[in-house]
């Protein structure tokens, strides 16, 4: 096979260059090659509660349906996987054998979820969730449990114990971290969410970790590593993410973290262009490479590499944002909110006030935000932070709750 | 459809006349802010809300709809027929 734009992988990043690329160029071939065999489907919707509690129909997953690949005559080979990469020859081949010659490469597979590795790890009941697939698991397996396992204290973990208490299963949460989200949240921030999680009748133990996962052919519990033993029938791992980059490294294509990419989502190799949750790209605001996986994100840098790729050069120049909600509290990060010594906070209402925001800045600059019950503010705190607002002569202000931040943008 | 709020467009270079949001589907994810920001705000609830809904061409108004995990975002003529999602 052959075509002028190949695309490895079929989620939001991939299918958002698939669809710039046909825009700019009405005759190319376009080839989108995913590992899963669905088209274009809503991953972040796994994780709601709406959807997984089955409140709305389950064919709302599905964001294209067959025939736009067919009106943007887009070819969609689904259950496949890339064995290799020929940089220099300009050709992929196919796990089943195939061959896939391009003219224009474009990596968006995202990123695979780390896998626990202890004793009966293996059996039924244990999930992650990354794939369709992983979500109908969890949705078949938990109509029969009545008590489930979370481990991790990230979106993933917050997210999966809201639905598991939802769904009416004991939920127990396993943290190695002293509170939920560090070090991304401070204490306080994590101290909010736990104890709306407590009062939803989630427990949650922290500085500790599964050892063995009991039970025959399915789980029937957890051991952890204070000896204390746990009776469930699910367990859901949110413990990071794993980039399959190894068949990128072999073909010459730098990876670090991600796949390597400057501000324009090219990397270093002629013709390959890199996207989502797999890319580490110059952040132009933010003055460093960051892997920034979520949605918008994805989507994003999907459209500005579809660009690239059919000759229209332009930059990713974006703030970030993502948000959930649960347990009557909605999260929300806006930019860079990774802890590093260089940032003072701000700090917007507390927990006894039931809001609480923290702003980070960098010099007299905003770089990110975490908000909890304050996602008003993020549409505002993009804006700040994109336009490199000075903001040192407004320190006090922004320390006050009430202030109203789009005061900063006239 | 329960809990829709809508929200007319006077633009007269449009052909879309009215903007509907889901918020029983919207899950505040923003990606519509992230292709209009003049024209979505996120509510205190984490639901998108529209607080231009004359500030962006059909196009990006289109390509902000289209960008919404969970389809949240419905778009009508000026004579009501849903023009997205299709």
């Amino acid at each position: 096979m052959d075509f002028k734009y190949l695309i490895i992988g079929g989620g939001a990043a991939g299918v958002s260059a698939a669809e710039t690329i046909r825009q700019n160029d009405p005759a190319g071939s376009i080839a989108i090659v995913s590992d899963e065999p669905y088209l274009l489907y809503s991953r972040v919707m796994l994780s709601k509660p709406y959807f997984f509690l089955g409140k709305v129909p389950f064919d709302q997953i599905w964001l294209k349906k067959e025939e736009w690949y067919k009106e943007k005559n887009i070819t969609f080979l689904g259950g496949k996987t890339v064995g290799s990469l020929d940089a220099v020859a300009k050709k992929v081949s196919l796990t089943d054998g195939e061959f896939i010659s391009y003219n224009k490469l474009l990596i968006a597979t995202g990123v695979a979820t780390r896998k626990s590795t202890v004793p009966g790890a293996d059996k039924k009941g244990v999930h992650y969730l990354r794939s369709l697939d992983d979500g109908k698991g969890i949705m078949g397996d938990i109509k029969t449990a009545k008590s489930a396992v979370t481990v991790g204290g990230g979106f993933i973990g917050f997210e999966m114990a809201d639905l598991m208490q939802l769904s009416g299963l004991k939920t127990t949460v396993v943290l190695r971290e002293p509170y939920f989200w560090d070090p991304i949240l401070d204490e306080e921030s994590g101290t909010m969410i736990e104890k709306a999680m407590n009062k939803a009748g989630v427990d949650i133990i922290h500085a500790n970790e599964i050892v063995e996962i009991l039970g025959g052919d399915r789980v029937e519990g957890v051991v952890l590593k204070d000896g204390k033993k746990l009776d469930c029938e699910v367990v859901i791992f949110g413990i990071g993410t794993v980039g399959h980059t190894d068949w990128v490294k072999s073909a010459g294509v730098e990876v670090n973290r991600g796949i390597v990419a400057d501000e324009f989502m090219k990397t270093g190799t002629e013709d390959i262009w890199t996207a989502g949750d797999i890319a580490e790209y110059k952040d132009l605001l933010l003055n460093e490479r960051v892997i920034m996986g979520n949605w918008v994100s994805a989507h994003e840098q999907g459209r500005i590499a579809g660009l690239g790729m059919s000759g229209q050069r332009q930059a990713f120049r974006f703030v970030s944002f993502y948000t959930t909600q649960g347990f009557g509290i909605t999260v929300a990060f806006v930019g860079d909110v990774a802890p590093a010594k260089d940032r003072s906070v701000i700090k917007r209402g507390s927990m006894e006030l039931g809001s609480y925001g923290r702003l980070l800045v960098v010099g007299n600059e905003l770089i990110g935000a975490t908000l909890l019950n304050r996602t008003q503010e993020m549409g505002t705190l993009s804006k700040l932070i994109e336009k490199n607002v000075d903001v040192s002569a407004h320190m006090t202000e922004l320390d006050d709750p009430a202030f109203d931040l789009k005061k900063l943008l006239a | 459809m329960a809990n829709t709020k809508e929200y007319i467009r006077n633009r007269a270079d449009s052909k879309i006349g009215k903007i509907v949001v889901d918020r029983d589907l919207c899950i505040g994810a923003a990606s519509c802010i992230a292709v209009s920001g003049t024209t979505y705000e996120l509510d205190g609830d984490n639901k998108a809300i529209v607080s231009g809904a004359d500030s962006a061409d059909d196009a990006t108004l289109i390509m902000s709809a289209e960008s919404c995990p969970t389809k949240a975002i419905l778009l009508f003529d000026k004579d009501g027929k849903q023009v997205f999602p299709k």
